[in-house]
This record gives structure tokens, C-alpha cells and sequence, in this order.
């Protein structure tokens, strides 16, 4: 591999450490107005009367829009459509609201003080209704209904049942029968770059949004669908983007209202999420409660698993339904079992949306199925590393997408991270259990796709064109979220035609011009659309070795491509650049050479164990994390820092996660007590520990460009029971949730001491 | 941000002649870390905002062995955190300035700020207690000037009368043998508000507690003095037992609420946690 | 009642009308027409807004922007040493993968760059302190810390 491989420079950065990035926020057009957003007050009512005269009185105030004034279109808010992931029940504003902060009218003004200030002068007349902040209350025979369009009563969709082979005879043969009941809370994405879109109509009646997004056609596809627009009569722009982590694969109220507004008032408008805004308007994780209960056999096998998982997807179905699919058919596998049976459920409450976000219901279910292994692998006497050697999933096991796996990824993760640590010397180690401070090993797996095959069919597509000088240009819908992705392709594509990185540039962002491409989520983008890329490369490279063998006389086979020059196999003086090959001559024009890709992928997965360090303090129950070796196998490492900087930042989130990340809401009324930076804590620079990231290549997809597979999401799994695992090794608590508080660990060592176990 | 009138006064006099005279609708404007703020939280609409940074003679950091330390009530969060005086003689103050919300707040964020805004978990009013400060007020009535533990009346309020300004805070030389430190508690190392703040100032005499004076943030309406904490310590010698009792005492003398930072009753356990180690911390350092 | 307010930014000098409701980081975007400083929070908790304020590293954020008359600004535009010759945190950020998202990098190296001129050598604990105002999501902060000690070893070997 000349190009693949290499941490090459990425061709997005320069923008970013100079300033000149263009984000959706930095669009400034003539005339533009700002937008803002009122939210209720009250977590479920409806609008008995919503008045805006005062509002539009205002100097400054152009246009109010309340729920009389926008269409009355039912739709998904998250792309997809027509996908079972996702759920049918949003309004751009109703005439009820279902949970505290729901948008209720939208203001265009001439500035943001103004569109601020004329939010108050909205008069809103609610009736209250009796609303339900927990799963349990929501789920209770006399709960209200939060939705007319949902399943059945507060569950969004029909529950999911996965049922493999016998689960009461494994259970009746198993030697130990584990059950526990684990609890995940709410973190939020976070992303750095509050929501934010410039909508603009032209007089063709057509409407161009800067958005920041990871999925410009599904933006695209849903407002033309709920505007009544054909497709080219809306384009959607994304330059940079900062961040999204899954959640901007929605649709947002503003971005609708954002449009309409544009039209009403025929200025181009802004509409800018304030950090609060991204929390009560933004997507959340699903907060999930998992009942699990295995059954091993003496030896360590697992012979039987069941659970039963309920997620709590908030006001509005969102991702709802994937998630909690995903999230449970992922109890299928990671560790080998023949015998599953497994009840997924997905529930509305009246709190703030969860949607998608990195690692996609499987953050909470494998949170539950990692710590679970712990505690078998110490009631069985064996050690945890080799209990999940002995039941790690394998070659030609079926996935929980239905295939069969590739290669020994998460045995080879587990031996090379034990091998790193002296995992061994440690489990051997003395214990001095005097000392407030404490310290602990503890290992965490898991195993996650690069695809949302099957609950949608995905497609990813690729143009390459190769200039009249040898440069190639590759066109692609991918979003560039910050991963690197864009280079990745680019890589894949000098790799496929033996160009150097230099020489290809990509093309993104626009729907007008670059092929349709489902979005940036799901860990698919390396594996999904570079293999697009590569199939378009391909095609190109075909196309250039049939005018390159013309030219020097020999059939295409035997020619090869390398840093720009094809020549004969075996004869390397008979050569010429792809630059002479593609240059015009004297009474011939330039080659116009266009190579088309498309990849309707199944699904590969990526595994990882992270072994990590913690300390706690016993005295104020703070757990530090000292430590973390994330070993993650992936296929083919495309560019090993961008690599690496998914791992370290996903282990960012993880952390928070498991330690001091939760959006919470008072379950009295139903509004956010935290709805910002200052009481939504995030790891800082202070708070990180060192990472020292392993990169495997052992079990390549033969489906992805060059073996690779994806990479994003997997970080964010492993390290959450890879803490909780160390906590106990610690101090001797188990604990079968996040996050897990300081309070809580004195409350539990607490507890211990006191003799009851 | 909402809309409002500025106003750059350029005398002390002139500042407080536009206070008086807006009265409930004029805040002042120094550092701006908090009032800016509030304002963008709507927890505070000043219709006029009066700007503090142009009068003269606000800005002198000093200290001399015999008057102490003072300075002014521009003197930024960062100067102190930097401040080798304060380094030396005054290191729980610079503790708490140093962990104050970020290098980028503390070079805007003046001590007087800290102090006029009156948050009960503020960093800096611990260790300022600690150390014996006091603040001088001016105002149209003239001059005066009061002990900082007295200066709070309750979460966010102060004696401050209408038209009056914070100028000057002035702390005592510390005495030989004077040992201090500042511990703040939070869920995690930076941009943090404290859930807990322990400040301890320790005159020691031989293994003898010759004088303490601990203050509590975060765990009552006000920051407090743990005088019955203390009690457990003055005069008597540095025994583990008598530190136990005064961080009993503390525990018993905070009266901490519960809210997403953290349970009342958690915060009284850390009182007694952080009171053990503050001491022991500030008997390590004393000189 | 607008002011009138003259300001130097990267080395230019501006004359501004301005609200006095405006923030500096407000000003700078949108009535400069300097987008590289970012919004990310708009109250001081997260530093992407970061630019230097006569030298000092501050949240633009939480200054008004007529609180700026008589004061030289740098932002992330007016960082480099030449149109072609980039600082190097700028470069070091590009070598290291330093930057993800982006969207927290220009905040991130204006207060690197003011670290640095205070204390060219820093630990990576002093590192660490000095960018605990700054939050990133995308990078665990790794290569962010790698990043700024190659730039400062380099700035030490290779002069200013």
C-alpha cells in the first residue's frame, strides 16, 4: 500500500487552524434575519390559544409562525424514511406540546435581541395534561397517551422479540445462573457546533439551506416532501460541520421553521441553537434499564441468555426504534450463545428527545452484558480475560445482522491488550487494602457494525473523474463531520489508481452535484462509500489503462499503475505518465474518463477491548481514570491518526458517560436542571488519562475498500464496563449502572462495610 | 444578550452618582464573566450597565509586612493566580483564583466580582475569610469599610447599599508560622463550580494550634466561618483526634442544600472529608 | 445608542459603530466579517471563542465590544507569520490530527499560542491546565497535548 496506510495530511484541516473553514453559522447573506425558537414551559398540554399580535408588533419582529401557520405534515424528523429505524410522529409545531422546551412558535426578526425579545411577547394559553417522566409511570395501565400514533398505548413501536435456539433447556443445563437488572442514563452528544441552518429561497421558488448535518439528502428529501417541492427545486449545502455524533442525522423544528420563515418573510433567515437549545431541542442517548440473566457452565461457556430491554426514547420516537433493535439484537453475540431470547421495548415519556448518538443502543446493552461477565467470570473462579476468550464470538459466527463474521477480531483484541498490560502480573498482584486510595484493572469488549444493514438498506455512491493533467477529482455525498472521512476516500482512491494523495481532490457537500449518499452514521462511511470509491476508481482505472495501452501498444493486463506512472509489467522503461496518457495531442482532444460507483453494503464488524486503570478515593468516592489501553481491530487502518483520534474521542465520551455525564430533568415537572456546560460535565484537558491506542489488522472485510472496516462508534462501547469492571477490581462494589456518582460509591462502600454484601 | 445603555464612568464619584441613580436597573460591569452571564440567562435584565474599568486608582496590587495585602477591585482573578506575594503569603487564595473557571475567565474576572456577586460557592471567599479580609466600600455616603465574613446576607446578596461600589480588599500579614490552604471540591479538575470549598489558615506553635480560621463555600446560604470547628483546634495541640472533632464540628455547623451539583448530605460528608485534609495540608505548608 | 470604537484586529486598524449589547465575538463575525472564532457556548464554558485581548487570552463571549476601544485583537485570522507561512501550532495541529471537527480549533491554538509566549516549555500537566478552558469532543484531548509539545519544541530549536 503506497497511499492507504499513511497518516497523509488531511486536505479539510487547513481551513480549521486557520479560520477559513466555512461552517453553516459563518454564512452571512444580505438581508438575513435572525430566528429563534419559543419553547414551553410545561412538559404536556395543549395550546388552548396562542396569540402572537404582540410579538409581530414589535419593531424589528418580520414574521411569527405558530402551529395555524405551518403545514399540518406527519413526519419522520429523522431521515430514513420509510426505514424501521425511525419513527413517523412529528409535527413542524402541533397544538399540544410533549415535553418541557418543545418548540411552540418560531420569530423572524432583524436581530437576534429582537427575536429574543419578542419570544416573550408570544402569549400562550396551556391546558395542562397529566404527564409521565419514567418509563414505569409511562408504562402503568392509567398512563397517559403521549402519542395517538403510537404501537400501543407509550410503546412507539411493536416490541422487538429475538428468540435463537432453546433458552429454557440451555438454562436448565447451566451450572450458574447469573440475573441482574442495569440501568444506563442520559448523556448527550455535545458536539461543539450548536444546530444551525440559513435557509434562502430564490425566485425560481427554489430553496438553498446551509445546514449543519450529517445527512444533506435526507434534509433534501424531507423538506421537499413536507414543503411540496420536487427534489431540484431544494439544495442543500454542508461545508465543515462541527460535529454531530449521530444526533444531526435529524431533522430539527428549526430546520423546517427556518425555511418557512425564509418563504414568509423573503429574506434569508438564520436560525442558530443556543447551547441550552441543544440540549432541550437537541437528541439525547436513549436511557435504557436492561434485565439480563445467563446461564454458564462450569467451565465458562454460556449456554443461555436472556434479557429484556427497555429504552426510554422521550417525547418523540426519533431513533427509537433502531436503537432499541440494534441495541438488543446486539445481546445476540459478542460472546457466543446458542440460546437467546430477547424483549426489546421502546417507550415514549414526556423529557426531552433521544435519537441517535455513537454506539447506538449498544452502549447500553453491551454495558450490561460486559459487567455481567465479570461477575460470572468471579463466581465461576476464572479469570475475565479467559472467560471471554473462552465464549469471544468467532469466524463464521452469525452476527446480529444476520451474517456471518470474518476473522478472530476480539480474540486478537483480548490477547494483544492483556499481553500490553501484563494482564496476568496484575491479576496476581498484592492488594494492600489499607490506603483511601484504591486502585483497579478492569477490561471492557465489544463489537460493533459499520452499516445500519438491516434495519435500512444503505447505499453509498461515487463519482471519480480523471482531469485532463492526471488528477482525479472524486465526488461524494458523504458528510464530512470532522472524522477525516474525506481523506480516507481519497486515499482509497490514489491507492485504487496509483496516483499520489496530492492528486485527487473531493468534491462534497452540495446535492445538487455530488451523487446521492444516505448520510455519515452508523460507522459506514469508510467501509460503505469507500468501497464505492474504490469501485469508481476503479472503473477510471480500467477506462485509463485502455487509452494508456493504446498508446504503448500492449494489451491493458500487463500494464500497472504507481505514483502516477503506468507502465509495462516486468518492463519499466516502457512507461508514461497518467498526465501524458490523459493530455490532449495534436489532432486528438483530452480523454473525458468518468468512473461510477455504487455499494449496497451488509454489514462488518469492528471489534475492540479496552483495558483500563482507575483510582478511586475512598474518602469522597471520586473515581479517577488513570489509564487506558483501547486495542481495537478494524480490518485495514486507512489513516492511522484520524484513527486513532476516533478512539481517543470516543474514549472522551465513554468516560463522561460512565462518570459524570447526565442531562436529567426534575421528575416533577419535567424541566432540565442541566441544560448547559456549567452542570453538564464533560472529561476536560485535566480530567483525561493517558491513551495508548492499539490498532489491529487481523480480521479484514473482503466487503470493505482494502479489508477496512468501520471505527466511529466502537470506542464509546467498550470503555464505559471496561471502568465499571475496574471500579470493582478496586474496590470490591459492583456497579450495574451509569453514571456511576461519587455519592453513590461512598454509599456503597458504605454499605459494604457494614457487613451486608 | 439583551438590550440595554452603557455607560463608562470615569471617577469613582461619577460611577456611583449613576448607581444611585438607576438604582435596581443599573449593574456594574468589570470583568463581565458573571453579569454577561445572567444577562444572557435572563436571570438579570440591567437596562444600563455601567462600566467600572475607566476609574483611576483601582488596579494597585500591594503588599507590605506591616499593612498586608490590598488590592484594588479591578486586580483580575489571573494577577492574583500570578501574583509571587500572593504565591508566598496568601497561597489559599491563590489556589482558589487558580481554579476559578478558566485561564480565559480569570483575565477578565476581577476578585471583587467574585466577591460583589456573592455566589455561595465562590472560589476566592473561602480563603479570604480565612486570611481575615476585609473590603472597602465607597459610596455617596463616603468611605467604610467592613470585615468580609460580615459583607453577606445571604445567596447572592450583600450589604451593598444602593450606589455603593466595592473599591479595595485588604488582608492581614500573615503571622510566623502560618500554614494555607484552599480545597475545592467538584466532579471534575477545571471549569467547575465548587460543591464544596474549604479554606484553613493555621498559626502553629510547635505542634500546638496556636490560631485557625476555617471557612466553608458551597454548604450555606453564605460562605461561614466553622467557628466551632475551630474551637476543637485553637490552643490545643495537632492531634489526629482533635482534628477529627473540629471536622465534626463542621460538619455540624453547615447547613448545605441539595441540587444537581450534589445531596445535602454528601456535601456535610465532604465538610468533614476536606476539613481533615485542609488542616494536615495546611500544616504541611506552614513557614 | 451606538458607539463609536476603534479597535485594532490582526494588525489593522477598524473604526466600528457598535451596540453596546454586542459581544465581542458577535462584533467579530458578524460586523467584521471574521468567522474563524467560533460560537460554542456564548457564556465562558467552553472557550471556542478564545482570541487575544492586548496579549491575554480571553472568551470573546463574555466582552462587550465596547469595552475594545484603544486595544489590539488577534484572532485565528491573524495568527500566521506570513500569508504562506503558517504558525507553528498551525502546522504542528495539521501534522498530529490535532483537529477533528475543527469547529474548537481556532479557540484552542489562540490560547496554545498565548500558553506558549508565557511559558515556551511547558509539562504536559501545564499543558493540560492551560487548555482546561478549551472543550474538544471530538479529540480526547491526545493529540491536542501531542500537538502543542511539538509545537513548542519547535518553536525552541527553530526560533520564533
Amino acid at each position: 500500500m503506497r497511499v492507504v496506510g499513511t497518516s497523509v495530511k488531511r486536505s479539510d484541516v487547513i481551513g480549521k487552524v486557520t479560520g477559513s473553514a466555512q461552517y453553516a453559522g459563518d454564512v452571512r447573506l444580505a438581508g438575513m434575519l435572525h430566528g429563534r425558537i419559543k419553547r414551553s414551559t410545561i412538559a404536556h398540554a395543549n395550546i388552548k390559544r396562542i396569540d402572537a399580535s404582540r410579538a409581530l408588533a414589535l419593531p424589528g419582529v418580520k414574521a411569527v409562525l405558530t402551529h395555524q401557520d405551518v403545514p399540518r405534515v406527519l413526519h419522520y424528523g429523522a431521515p430514513h424514511p420509510r426505514s424501521v429505524s425511525v419513527t413517523r410522529d412529528q409535527y413542524i409545531l402541533d397544538r399540544k406540546v410533549r415535553y418541557w422546551g418543545e418548540g411552540v412558535a418560531a420569530v423572524a426578526a432583524t436581530s437576534e435581541e429582537i427575536a429574543e425579545e419578542a419570544l416573550d411577547l408570544i402569549e400562550v394559553e396551556y391546558e395542562p395534561l397529566p404527564a409521565v417522566f419514567t418509563v414505569e409511570a409511562a408504562l402503568a395501565p392509567d398512563a397517559p397517551q403521549i402519542h395517538d400514533t403510537a404501537y400501543s398505548g407509550n410503546l412507539v413501536f411493536k416490541p422487538v422479540v429475538i428468540t435463537r435456539g432453546d433458552v429454557a433447556k440451555g438454562f436448565a443445563e447451566a451450572d450458574l445462573v447469573i440475573e441482574g437488572e442495569y440501568e444506563t442514563g442520559r448523556p448527550t452528544p455535545a458536539y461543539m457546533e450548536p444546530n444551525v441552518c440559513v435557509c434562502q429561497w430564490d425566485n425560481t421558488g427554489k430553496l438553498t439551506v446551509w445546514v449543519s448535518t450529517q445527512a444533506a439528502f435526507m434534509v433534501r428529501g424531507i423538506l421537499a416532501e413536507v414543503l411540496g417541492l420536487p427534489l431540484t427545486k431544494v439544495r442543500v449545502l454542508v461545508d465543515h460541520m462541527g460535529g454531530g455524533f449521530g444526533a444531526k442525522q435529524d431533522l430539527f423544528q428549526h430546520e423546517f421553521l427556518c425555511a418557512l420563515l425564509a418563504r414568509e418573510t423573503r429574506h434569508p433567515v438564520r436560525m442558530e441553537y443556543t447551547r441550552g437549545e441543544t440540549f432541550v431541542g437537541g437528541r439525547s442517548r436513549h436511557p435504557c434499564k436492561i434485565w439480563l440473566k445467563q446461564g454458564f457452565r462450569k467451565d465458562g461457556t454460556i449456554v443461555a441468555r436472556a434479557a429484556r430491554t427497555v429504552f426510554n426514547t422521550g417525547a418523540y420516537g426519533s431513533h427509537g426504534p433502531g436503537v432499541t433493535t440494534v441495541g438488543t439484537a446486539a445481546l445476540t453475540s459478542l460472546y457466543r450463545c446458542e440460546n437467546v431470547h430477547l424483549e426489546g421495548r421502546c417507550v415514549y415519556t414526556n423529557t426531552p428527545i433521544a435519537g441517535a448518538f455513537r454506539g447506538y443502543g449498544v452502549v447500553q446493552t453491551y454495558y450490561a452484558l460486559d459487567i455481567q461477565l465479570d461477575e460470572a467470570a468471579e463466581r465461576l473462579g476464572i479469570d475475565p480475560v479467559e472467560l471471554r476468550l473462552k465464549n469471544a464470538v468467532r469466524e463464521g459466527d452469525i452476527a446480529p445482522s444476520g451474517h456471518p463474521l470474518v476473522g478472530h477480531g476480539l480474540e486478537d483484541c483480548l490477547r494483544r491488550g492483556a499481553q500490553e498490560v501484563g494482564w496476568a502480573q496484575l491479576r496476581r498482584r498484592a492488594r494492600g487494602d489499607s490506603g483511601t486510595l484504591r486502585r483497579g484493572w478492569g477490561v471492557g469488549c465489544e463489537m460493533h457494525g459499520s452499516s445500519a444493514y438491516p434495519g435500512i438498506k444503505e447505499q453509498g455512491n461515487a463519482i471519480v473523474k480523471l482531469n485532463e493533467d492526471g488528477t482525479a477529482v472524486l465526488l461524494t455525498g458523504a458528510a464530512g463531520l470532522g472524522t477525516g472521512a474525506h481523506t480516507a476516500l481519497a486515499q482509497i482512491v490514489a491507492e485504487e489508481l496509483g496516483l499520489p494523495f496530492d492528486d485527487v481532490s473531493v468534491v462534497h457537500g452540495d446535492t445538487d452535484v455530488v451523487p446521492w449518499d444516505i448520510g455519515a452514521f452508523a460507522s459506514h462511511t469508510t467501509f460503505m462509500v469507500g468501497r464505492a470509491a474504490q469501485i469508481a476508481a476503479g472503473e477510471v482505472k480500467k477506462q485509463l489503462l485502455e487509452r494508456a495501452g493504446e498508446q504503448l501498444e500492449v494489451a491493458p493486463e500487463d500494464l500497472e499503475i504507481g505514483d502516477g506512472t503506468i507502465s509495462v509489467r516486468g518492463v519499466p522503461d516502457r512507461r508514461i505518465t497518467v498526465r501524458e496518457c490523459m493530455g490532449p495531442k495534436l489532432g486528438l482532444p483530452a480523454a473525458n474518463i468518468l468512473g461510477k460507483g455504487t455499494y449496497t453494503p451488509t454489514k462488518s464488524y469492528s471489534f475492540a477491548a479496552h483495558f483500563v486503570e482507575v483510582q478511586v478515593d475512598t474518602a469522597t468516592g471520586q473515581i479517577e481514570v488513570l489509564q487506558v489501553v483501547p486495542v481495537h481491530e478494524v480490518g485495514r487502518v486507512v489513516h492511522p491518526v484520524a484513527a486513532a483520534g476516533q478512539i481517543e474521542g470516543g474514549i472522551q465520551q465513554g468516560i463522561g458517560h460512565t462518570l459524570t455525564e447526565d442531562y436529567v430533568v426534575d421528575l416533577a415537572t419535567g424541566r432540565s436542571l442541566n441544560a448547559g456546560f456549567v452542570d453538564y460535565k464533560m472529561p476536560l484537558a485535566m480530567d483525561m488519562p493517558p491513551i495508548r491506542t492499539i490498532l489491529l489488522e487481523t480480521a479484514p472485510d473482503p466487503g470493505g475498500p482494502y479489508g477496512a472496516k468501520g471505527i466511529g462508534e466502537d470506542p464509546i462501547i467498550a470503555i464505559g464496563p471496561a471502568i465499571a469492571n475496574a471500579v470493582y477490581d478496586a474496590i470490591g462494589v459492583r456497579f450495574r449502572h451509569f453514571p456511576i456518582t461519587p455519592e453513590q460509591v461512598l454509599a456503597a462502600l458504605k454499605e459494604k462495610s457494614s457487613g451486608s454484601a | 444578550m439583551r438590550r440595554f445603555e452603557y455607560h463608562d464612568p470615569a471617577s469613582l464619584a461619577e460611577a456611583c452618582a449613576l448607581l444611585a441613580h438607576h438604582g435596581a436597573e443599573a449593574s456594574v460591569l468589570a470583568g463581565g464573566t458573571d453579569l454577561l452571564v445572567e444577562i444572557k440567562e435572563h436571570l438579570r435584565w440591567p437596562r444600563h450597565v455601567i462600566d467600572v474599568k475607566r476609574i483611576p486608582g483601582l488596579a494597585a496590587l500591594e503588599y507590605d509586612d506591616r499593612a498586608g495585602l490590598r488590592f484594588g477591585a479591578l486586580v483580575t482573578a489571573r494577577e492574583i493566580e500570578t501574583s509571587p506575594v500572593v504565591l508566598e503569603k496568601y497561597p489559599g487564595l491563590a489556589q482558589a483564583a487558580r481554579e476559578l473557571g478558566s485561564i480565559q475567565v480569570r483575565y477578565r474576572a476581577t476578585v471583587a466580582g467574585n466577591i460583589c456577586r456573592a455566589s455561595p460557592s465562590a472560589d476566592t471567599l473561602p480563603p479570604l475569610i480565612a486570611d481575615g479580609a476585609a473590603v472597602r466600600i465607597h459610596g455617596p455616603a463616603g468611605g467604610r469599610t467592613i470585615a468580609l465574613e460580615e459583607f453577606f446576607t445571604g445567596p447572592g446578596k450583600t450589604v451593598l447599599a444602593p450606589g455603593e461600589l466595592v473599591t479595595e480588599v485588604a488582608v492581614p500579614p500573615p503571622a510566623p508560622g502560618t500554614g494555607k490552604h484552599y480545597i475545592k471540591h467538584g466532579r471534575r479538575k477545571a471549569m467547575e463550580l465548587a460543591t464544596v470549598g474549604v479554606a484553613v489558615a493555621l498559626t502553629v506553635d510547635g505542634g500546638t494550634c496556636r490560631d485557625i480560621r476555617i471557612a466553608l463555600g458551597a454548604v450555606a446560604p453564605t460562605p461561614i466561618r466553622a467557628r466551632a470547628a475551630e474551637e476543637a483546634l485553637r490552643g490545643r495541640p495537632l492531634a489526629p483526634a482533635a482534628i477529627a472533632a473540629a471536622a465534626r464540628n463542621a460538619m455540624g455547623e453547615c447547613r448545605p442544600i441539595s441540587n444537581v451539583r450534589g445531596s445535602a448530605e454528601y456535601r456535610r460528608e465532604m465538610v468533614g472529608v476536606l476539613v481533615a485534609r485542609a488542616i494536615e495540608r495546611a500544616r504541611e505548608a506552614v513557614r | 445608542m451606538k458607539r463609536l470604537v476603534e479597535v485594532t484586529i490582526n494588525g489593522e486598524r477598524h473604526a466600528l459603530a457598535l451596540e453596546p449589547y454586542r459581544s465581542l465575538l458577535d462584533v467579530l463575525r458578524n460586523e467584521v466579517g471574521l468567522t474563524g472564532t467560533k460560537k460554542g457556548c456564548d457564556v465562558g464554558d467552553c472557550g471556542a471563542c478564545t482570541v487575544l485581548l492586548d496579549g491575554k487570552p480571553v472568551n470573546s463571549c463574555l466582552v462587550l465590544g465596547v469595552e475594545v476601544g484603544g486595544c489590539e485583537i488577534v484572532t485565528i485570522e491573524g495568527l500566521q507569520r506570513a500569508p504562506d507561512r503558517l504558525h507553528p501550532l498551525q502546522e504542528s495541529f495539521m501534522q498530529h490530527g490535532a483537529a477533528q471537527c475543527g469547529f474548537c480549533t481556532p479557540g484552542l491554538i489562540m490560547m496554545a499560542s498565548a500558553l506558549l509566549a508565557e511559558n515556551p516549555q511547558p509539562t504536559e500537566d501545564e499543558i493540560r491546565f492551560g487548555i482546561a478552558g478549551n472543550i474538544c469532543r471530538c479529540t480526547g484531548y491526545t493529540k491536542v497535548v501531542t500537538a502543542i509539545q511539538a509545537a513548542a519544541k519547535g518553536m525552541a530549536e527553530g526560533g520564533k
